[in-house]
């Protein structure tokens, strides 16, 4: 459309290289920050020659291999268990009604944070938690808590569980959007029923029709899951070993150490870090072409049945098994915010108290109220700029470039590990005091690109007729953006605003670091909680941990609907 | 396509498609009943108006009603009873509107993937030498994508042939063709039907589908 010179399409125009600024320059200005001190320039402590002693010093750290080993290991193999078994959900359930009950149920699981999911799978595994509680003593004989090292075993098998149920939900989600378009989808369940009528079995059909067609759309969220996982500390370090643990946690811990001169070694841990995230891309990728080469000749081979029948009772039992785990530990996690005593192996406490809920809730309100004003702060700003920026590509009548595309998800891509300790620095270095916006901006990288993602979708689909119709009514852009796209949009921006704002509530590292320790959330609160003394405080933290973004879908849900029926 | 031939040769004094006593339903709501008996080579043709349960008829036979519908009735094949065999157990080729290729395999791949499984060599000679069956020799490693509408339509026709369905239903088949293109297409999948003594059912708006077919016609209205 032509458009007028005009405050508001000077603003729109402008707003996507704002956009961009805002996510490229703390990024790549945190890095900066981070190679520099790795190759030894650290002008703080009087180093100002380039030399490689922090990579030295790296080398030589007891149990380094093994920090490296237990990245690389439970981040691939929980994501390809996450993978395998969206595929294999997805196979058994393409034509079932299952399908839309199962993304039901695990929908929810999608905005609990990592940090809350980690302490309630936790609670689950421990020696005296509700799995152990529940086959002893009839199976196990234990009378007493076994003693077993879960959830910190060396071998990182509780950061596998942890880490793949949280990202099964992620993946099968995106699969499921995929589908819901509506040309593909309705193009790939009709490539389906074809195969069927050509005699191969549902299961077959799936693997050798839909799947070839369906993978591509996958990649980017699987590739993001799997960079994510490599570098996440929450999950870590609440189910993880301690000695070693995981590079990303470690590095954590250098940077966090009183002794300055350790920042020269988690600098070159950061790299490292970078580089095991990319070598694990790598891997993904070449895998990914490997299996398409070797898969490419059973795909015509004309073979109707590979054990589907077999195939199909496995994912039952997986998803059946699954779902409970889910169910067992957000259960446990609410009895124990209410319990009382609880003796071993009872599986119900012999009393219930609502003493933790009121101490906690007490302790808690600072937090709270912080919690919610950076939430607040960065959702609004991720949202005014993300609608700004898909109105100037209605304008310009491009949508934004390739690399720009990338551009928004690159604080999701690169380890925030190795970022974001650069960026404090850099802030502390033009002298950003107000640790309060430096958390804004900082959880504004993250929230941008869910916000982003979750609008963008609705806002390309609404009909432009709407626009052409009231431009020719005489209105001004300004007009048919605030009178026209934002009403119809209502919805879909609530929800926006309601995912942001669950990011937003989630973050530990960024808020950790950028607020320097002076300003605590409900998330950071619980993860130095988890390992601590009392169980039931962790409890009622974890679930005001989940009840927070819960309340915003539910507003989300509710408010659009209210304000609709009112005009009515 | 010399297996193929003896296969439906040998059925060929059998081969029908049999509807008994059919009703189907729209929640509560009548949409259609039928008794009808096909046999190889026939054409049944079934004309209406969109929601007047032409398709939901091809998605019963299938076994693939969607939600909302319930049928009853028996649907027989060649003589054996199949109203609660598994889609993919019926042996009911499937024609639509659009040719739906499999965008990621080749057009040798896509037929190759209909066909029964069997000696790879064989199995390419046999796409071959039907490929240039219907003028389209040669063209074997070419993606679905760089083919025209009536190149496609036809890879589509030879990918249920090959499967050796038991017999074919046909959704709408041509309109999406031009009329020249309509016309060839139409005549190529209708001696192929016949030729291979196939039962069918074609679903259509168009009376001269209707009237191509030289079969019974059903009007639902």
């Amino acid at each position: 459309m032509i458009t007028a010179k005009s405050g508001f399409n000077t603003l729109v125009r402008s707003s996507p290289y704002l956009m961009m600024a805002l996510l490229v320059l703390p990024v790549i200005g945190g890095l900066i920050a981070v190679v520099l001190p790795a190759f030894g320039w650290f002008p703080v402590l009087g180093h100002t020659q380039f030399n490689i002693s922090g990579f030295v010093d790296l080398w030589h750290t007891p149990g380094i291999g093994y920090m490296a080993l237990l990245s690389v290991s439970t981040s691939f193999i929980s994501t390809l268990l996450a993978f395998v078994i969206t595929i294999l959900i997805l196979a058994s359930y393409f034509t079932s009604p299952w399908l839309g009950y199962i993304q039901r149920l695990l929908g929810p699981i999608l905005v609990i944070p990592h940090a809350a999911a980690a302490i309630a799978i936790g609670f689950l595994i421990t020696p005296s938690g509700m799995f152990s509680r529940l086959v002893s003593p009839w199976l196990s004989g234990w009378d007493t808590p076994p003693d077993w090292l879960f959830p910190h075993d060396a071998m990182g098998l509780s950061i596998i569980l942890g880490l793949t149920l949280k990202e099964l939900p992620f993946l099968l989600l995106m699969a499921l959007s995929v589908l819901a378009q509506p040309d593909l989808g309705h193009t790939l369940r009709a490539q389906h029923r074809v195969a069927l009528s050509l005699g191969y079995c549902p299961m077959t059909a799936f693997f050798k029709v839909v799947l070839p067609s369906l993978y591509p759309f996958l990649r980017l969220p699987i590739l993001a899951v799997l960079a994510y996982a490599s570098a996440s500390v929450e999950i870590p370090l609440i189910l993880g070993p301690n000695s070693p643990p995981t590079l990303a946690v470690a590095i954590m811990q250098w940077f966090h150490d009183v002794d300055l001169s350790l920042r020269i070694k988690a600098s070159a841990g950061a790299i490292v870090q970078i580089a095991l995230t990319l070598l694990l891309l790598l891997g993904w990728w070449l895998a990914e072409k490997l299996i398409k080469t070797l898969s490419q000749s059973m795909l015509v081979n004309g073979k109707r049945e590979y054990a589907g029948a077999i195939m199909q009772n496995i994912t039952h039992v997986i998803t059946m098994l699954m779902l409970t785990v889910i169910g067992l530990a957000l259960l446990g996690m609410v009895l124990w915010s209410f319990a009382g005593f609880w003796a071993y192996p009872d599986l119900l406490p012999n009393t219930f108290v609502t003493q933790h809920w009121q101490s906690a809730l007490q302790q808690m309100r600072t937090p709270l109220v912080d919690t919610l004003l950076i939430g607040v702060c960065a959702t609004g700003l991720a949202v005014v700029l993300t609608l700004l920026t898909l109105e100037a590509e209605q304008h310009t009548n491009k949508t934004v470039s390739r690399l720009s595309s990338v551009i928004i998800y690159l604080p999701l891509l690169i380890p925030s590990i190795a970022f974001l300790f650069g960026l404090v620095w850099v802030l502390e270095q033009i002298n950003s005091h107000h640790t309060f916006i430096n958390v804004v901006l900082a959880h504004l990288l993250f929230v941008l690109p869910y916000v982003f993602l979750s609008l963008a979708s609705s806002f390309r689909r609404l009909d432009p007729r709407f626009s052409y119709v009231a431009a020719s009514l005489g209105a001004s852009q300004a007009k048919i953006f605030w009178q026209i796209k934002l009403p119809m949009l209502l919805a879909p921006i609530f929800i926006a605003a309601a995912l942001g704002l669950a990011i937003s509530f989630s973050q530990y590292l960024p808020t950790l670091l950028a607020g320097g320790g002076r300003i605590n959330t409900i998330t950071t609160e619980a993860v130095s909680l988890a390992n601590g003394a009392s169980r039931r405080t962790s409890a009622v933290y974890a679930l005001v941990q989940m009840l927070l973004p819960a309340l915003g879908f539910l507003l989300a849900w509710a408010l659009p609907k209210m304000l609709l029926t009112h005009r009515e | 396509m010399q297996t193929h031939e003896q296969t439906t040769a040998a059925s060929s004094n059998t081969s029908s498609l049999v509807i008994e006593q059919l009703t189907l339903k729209r929640q509560q709501q009548l949409l259609l009943s039928l008794n009808e008996t096909i046999v190889g080579g026939d054409i049944l043709t079934i004309m209406g108006p969109s929601g007047s349960g032409k398709s939901t008829l091809l998605n019963w036979l299938t076994g693939m009603l969607p939600k909302g519908f319930s049928a009853k009735g028996n649907v027989y094949l060649n003589g054996q009873l199949i109203t609660d065999t598994a889609s993919h157990m019926r042996r009911i080729g499937l024609i639509y509107q659009d040719p739906l290729l499999f965008p990621h395999l080749t057009v040798a791949g896509n037929i190759s993937f209909a066909m029964p499984a069997g000696v790879k060599a064989q199995r390419q000679a046999d796409i071959s030498q039907a490929l240039s069956q219907v003028g389209l020799a040669g063209l074997e490693h070419r993606s679905p994508q760089s083919l025209s509408g009536g190149q496609q339509a036809r890879v589509a026709l030879l990918r249920v042939l090959l499967s050796q369905p038991k017999a074919i239903l046909l959704d709408e088949p041509f309109s999406k063709l031009d009329s020249q293109l309509r016309q060839e297409t139409r005549q190529l999948v209708f001696e192929q039907i016949r030729q291979h003594k196939l039962p069918a059912i074609m679903v259509t708006h168009d009376q001269s589908d209707a009237d191509a077919a030289q079969g019974k016609i059903i009007s639902l209205f």
